[in-house]
């Protein structure tokens, strides 16, 4: 595949589908969990769901990567298991878990963040005190 | 009311400027005339008195945020599963196998509201319930803050009703438990299994829910569906919610796809949205470049 067919491929893939706003997680790969560390570009705090975009080293060198790591619920729902919209700040070194996009592309939804420098775990999880 | 508009506008231009006038005054009167028309004797909503309001002490204490229990595998609790006509079946069986794929097909689409039952069935967010003289009202943060009437001042569901996502709903209190029935939902709308499985109620669709406290911070919505034309018999399903009263649990806005944006600057200083590039099934996959750095 030429570089120019790989970009046409990528450009028809990133095409704004039809809003679908409240999606179903399925192409997320909840039997996997991968780990990448870098430095938080943003943290989209929006509803329907927060994303967490990390910029992540490749092992193998060359420039940092862009990750997004989504939230699977609300800033309502994440305000009540702890998180903020500061919670991560842009520049915050930071292991993320995922599930990973089953298609290979970067990103996946966030399960656990961990900041490097003060160890801080946020995840995500039931709202405390909510029958299971 | 625009056709005859039209037609009044095409008889004005040929007159004089002093007949136009009067002619638009006329047309105006009339209109005044009609929207002033009263509603037929019974239909009015009376102002509650002071009686009225002191009853709602007397019903039982549902204040606070009220947090929905998780989900089971991404979809509503039910000990017996949905007795589906084989139609429903075969889409609910295809539905399944796209999502297990990674291939979801996404019931709630284009912000269009998720409706009855999917607001007792699928929300994950928080509600509240306000009694007020003659209803009761839901607030959420589900599908973008989106609300329920519960009309329990007696009257029954129209005879013709507009069919809306959330139906009609009038409820009535039996003992402390609210008996809520819903009727005139939109075809449209799903019976869901999760955010990629679900089937149109077709048409004709009723829902009965039982909502009442089970304990000191526990209420249970019970929700039996209706739906002649995908359900073969009735389906049950019951959640749990649980009460919040910190401050910090209250219900805040929560709009539809503020997710798909980015919050960007223009050329000109001004704070717009600037999409996010999304796959087919809503996951985003890569930031735009700011419009400041164009």
């Amino acid at each position: 595949m030429t570089r120019r067919q790989l970009l046409a491929l990528v450009v028809a893939a990133a095409i704004p589908s039809a809003a679908a706003a409240h999606h179903s997680f399925a192409m997320y790969d909840q039997t996997k969990v991968v780990t990448v560390q870098g430095a938080v570009k943003t943290f989209q705090w929006t509803n329907p769901h927060a994303v967490l975009w990390v910029l992540v080293a490749p092992k193998d060198g060359g420039a940092a990567e862009l990750w997004p790591a989504e939230l699977p619920t609300s800033p309502g729902n994440l305000a009540r298991m702890g998180w903020s919209k500061t919670s991560v700040r842009p520049g915050d070194k930071v292991v993320v878990e995922i599930n990973p996009l089953r298609d290979g592309r970067h990103g996946g939804s966030l399960k656990k963040v961990t900041l490097v420098d003060s160890g801080k775990v946020l995840a995500i999880g039931p709202i405390p005190q909510a029958k299971p | 009311m625009h056709q005859s508009r039209e037609f009044g506008a095409s008889v004005l231009q040929r007159l004089s400027r002093a007949a136009a006038v009067a002619s638009a005054s006329l047309l105006l009167a009339v209109g005044a005339a009609q929207a002033q028309t009263p509603p037929p004797p019974g239909e009015l909503n009376r102002a509650p008195t002071a009686a009225d309001w002191a009853a709602l002490g007397h019903l039982p204490d549902w204040s606070g945020v009220w947090i929905p229990t998780p989900l089971v595998k991404g979809g509503p609790a039910f000990d017996e599963p949905p007795a589906w006509t084989p139609k429903a079946a075969a889409r609910v069986a295809r539905m399944r196998a796209a999502e297990d794929a990674g291939r979801p097909d996404n019931i709630y689409v284009n912000c269009l509201p998720e409706g009855m039952p999917s607001f007792d069935l699928m929300t994950l967010n928080a509600a509240e319930f306000l009694f007020t003289p003659g209803r009761v009202t839901i607030l959420s943060e589900f599908d973008g803050n989106r609300l329920r009437r519960i009309w329990t001042d007696g009257r029954g569901h129209p005879s013709d009703p507009d069919l809306t996502f959330n139906g009609h709903s009038v409820g009535r209190w039996e003992g402390d438990a609210l008996v809520v029935d819903t009727v005139a939902i939109r075809p449209e709308t799903f019976i869901p299994l999760g955010q990629g499985v679900g089937v149109p109620n077709n048409g004709e669709a009723h829902v009965v829910e039982r909502i009442r406290l089970t304990g000191p911070d526990t209420l249970e919505i019970d929700t039996v569906i209706t739906a002649p034309h995908v359900l073969s018999k009735p389906w049950r399903s019951r959640r749990t919610w649980t009460r919040k009263r910190d401050r910090s649990s209250d219900i805040v806005e929560a709009s539809c796809r503020q997710g798909d944006f980015l919050e960007d600057t223009d050329a000109e200083g001004f704070a717009v949205f600037t999409p996010i590039p999304k796959d087919e099934g809503g996951a985003p996959l890569a930031l735009p470049s700011p419009q400041t750095a164009k």
